[in-house]
């Protein structure tokens, strides 16, 4: 218990540092900005930051990439809230009751339902990180690779089962992740697989490449047919941020139970946030005493995902920090980010680097503080944002992702390896209904 | 939505219907996709004893991906699915368009070696930016001229700003050094 607190000291005298403080707020800002904005999610932005990052010391990179991420949860709420589209693909469900909040004139209940909601569970979250990092930590550092292998077979099952839709559909994208993971040479014999001859190709197809044609690209390509009409901000001004007693008494035990919830999916591989939050809202429905009520400006509706979002966003850093495993796309690219920096992520950053690892611990506590202040008074900053038209948005992102992708390695073959794999998607899914679900399981040596 | 008829089998034809489109034409995808898979990893040694060889794997992968994608394609030619939707294809092409140009103008591209007698010099970030923003643009259906390239300039500059100035990055930035 000592250690945990002279650990959690360590870590916020790392995050209270000036400059870290200043990037997990940038971070923060970053996330709430894309999170607000529909049409550009989590996945392509931290892809789209890695190259810049490339110049950050370490620790203050990996606070930033981690603000965006869960900043994104804080963000997302407030455009399905007040224009009744998804800002992010997690706050899916929240448009169901939180526009339906928004109609009836408690836009503002609503708001600060969901905020304070992602607080608690930030909170919860980050102490969940912190007691569960050191025994996990211990615990993988025996692991050897017949552990390892086992882990990443559990990884992929989880991924079928928490995959929505058909599990032949999610079985099939995953042999076609397995398939894309094998371009590239052989690790033992240095044959070319698959390569084509193309020189480029004999490194393999980068993830951030492919993230970046899949969630970047192929998002704005499918939202180009989104037209500003569709786009019915609240002209209203919102009033009432405060909750009421009832509200918090009514949603106090929604926000408990996505939150445990949300612990609990973000640690499972191929769980998330996304996966958290319909599960909560799900579960939410099932418990409540009037389920009815939910469409129709529910409180509950709004606390239990928003909640289960962010508790997932944080916890699914307990596998990248103590096994080195992502469990989800984001952290796939959280690998990335520490490649980058020379950091292998796994048991050993815990005990190399404690100052990486508890800093980012407390810099997330610190960042969903900021949060819950960028979000709750300065809404207004944000809805304003909304009114930036797609038109001009949309070309400024491509543009950013093409230098992106080419800075990481200077390599104009890496933007089109994104392009082609967000046509393919594009391709696939217009004749598919499944969702997409790429896995890319870095273990696969053969 | 258009009628009754198309979604009911018909009565007494003899003609076969697939159900579910969507689901058959994306498992002949998948199919296809492994078939690929399957010739251009076809030339690497495979097993011998219990060792894998370079082309155990992808083989291997391939192979189920096949067995799983002509599952799919079959669940489609049984089971009624959603029909494939309209595509439109005029803002995807200028998206891709801008995005592949810009690949192949920032260092330049030499198209001679797949036989087509074409070279592009390297323009830098400057020319590439500005031209993938305004073709990419030109995608949206509610593009205006004079606001378009107002935006570029600015994203050009902004990008110039951040990735070379504020960050440092190697990047030529004109045709010329």
């Amino acid at each position: 218990m000592t250690e945990l607190l002279a650990n959690l000291a360590l870590g916020f005298s790392v995050a209270a540092h000036p400059y870290n403080f200043g990037f997990c707020l940038l971070g923060a800002l970053v996330g709430t900005l894309v999170g607000v904005l529909p049409g550009i999610g989590t996945v392509a932005t931290v892809a789209m930051l890695l190259p810049i990052t490339f110049g950050l010391p370490p620790v203050g990179a990996l606070i930033m990439l981690a603000g965006i991420y869960y900043g994104a949860q804080y963000g997302g709420s407030t455009t399905s809230i007040l224009v009744n589209i998804p800002g992010e693909a997690t706050s899916v469900v929240t448009c169901l009751d939180g526009h339906q909040m928004a109609r009836q004139g408690r836009a503002g209940a609503a708001l600060s339902i969901a905020a304070i909601g992602s607080f608690f569970a930030g909170c919860v979250a980050t102490v969940l990180v912190a007691a569960l990092g050191a025994p996990l930590t211990s615990l993988a550092l025996l692991f050897g690779p017949a552990e390892y292998f086992a882990l990443m077979v559990l990884g992929l099952i989880f991924a079928v089962v928490l995959a929505k839709g058909s599990v032949l559909k999610a079985i099939a994208m995953i042999l076609l992740g397995l398939l894309l993971s094998m371009v590239g040479s052989d690790l033992e014999t240095g044959a070319g697989r698959m390569t084509f001859d193309i020189a480029e190709l004999s490194d393999g197809i980068g993830f951030a490449n492919v993230a970046m044609g899949v969630f970047g690209f192929a998002e704005i390509i499918r939202n180009l047919e989104m037209s500003q009409a569709s786009r019915d901000i609240l002209q209203s001004k919102i009033k009432g941020l405060m909750p009421t007693r009832q509200d918090l008494i009514d949603s106090s035990g929604a926000i408990a139970r996505g939150t445990v919830l949300g612990s609990l999916l973000g640690i499972l591989p191929g769980g998330g946030a996304v996966v958290a939050s319909f599960a909560a809202y799900t579960f939410e429905k099932r418990v409540s005493k009037n389920p009815e009520r939910f469409g129709r400006g529910e409180i509950r509706g709004v606390a239990a995902p928003e909640a289960a979002n962010n508790a997932a966003a944080q916890t699914s850093f307990i596998p990248l920090l103590t096994l080195g495993i992502p469990p989800n796309a984001v952290m796939a690219l959280m690998v990335g980010a520490m490649t980058i920096h020379g950091i292998v992520p796994g048991p050993q950053v815990m005990t190399k680097q404690p100052e990486l690892f508890w800093g980012m611990i407390a810099s997330m506590w610190l960042g969903n503080l900021m949060l819950v202040i960028i979000n709750l008074p300065l809404v207004g900053v944000w809805v304003t944002l909304l009114r930036v038209p797609y038109r001009l948005l949309y070309p400024s992102i491509i543009v950013f992702c093409c230098i992106g992708i080419y800075s990481i390695n200077n390599s104009p073959t890496d933007v089109v390896i994104a392009a082609s794999s967000a046509w393919s998607v594009i391709g696939w899914s217009s004749t598919t209904s499944s969702r997409r679900r790429w896995c890319w399981p870095s273990c696969s040596g053969r | 939505m258009s009628g009754e008829a198309k979604s009911s089998p018909k009565r007494g034809g003899f003609q076969f219907k697939v159900r579910g489109p969507r689901d058959f034409y994306g498992g002949l995808a998948l199919i296809a996709v492994a078939i690929i898979a399957i010739l251009a990893s076809s030339e690497l040694p495979g097993q011998h004893g219990f060792a894998f060889g370079p082309g155990t794997a992808p083989r291997m992968f391939a192979t189920m991906l096949a067995i799983s994608g002509a599952l799919v394609a079959l669940c489609g030619l049984f089971i009624d699915g959603p029909k494939i939707g309209s595509f439109a294809f005029r803002g995807p092409a200028y998206v891709l368009a801008a995005i592949l140009l810009f690949a192949g103008m920032i260092r330049g591209i030499d198209l001679r070696m797949i036989g087509i007698p074409f070279k592009v010099p390297p323009l830098g970030l400057v020319i590439s930016t500005f031209t993938a923003f305004v073709i990419s643009i030109m995608g949206s259906t509610e593009m205006r001229w004079l606001e378009s390239l107002i935006a570029a300039l600015a994203m050009t500059a902004f990008c110039v700003g951040l990735f070379v100035y504020l960050l440092g990055l190697p990047f030529q930035l004109w045709p010329f050094y």
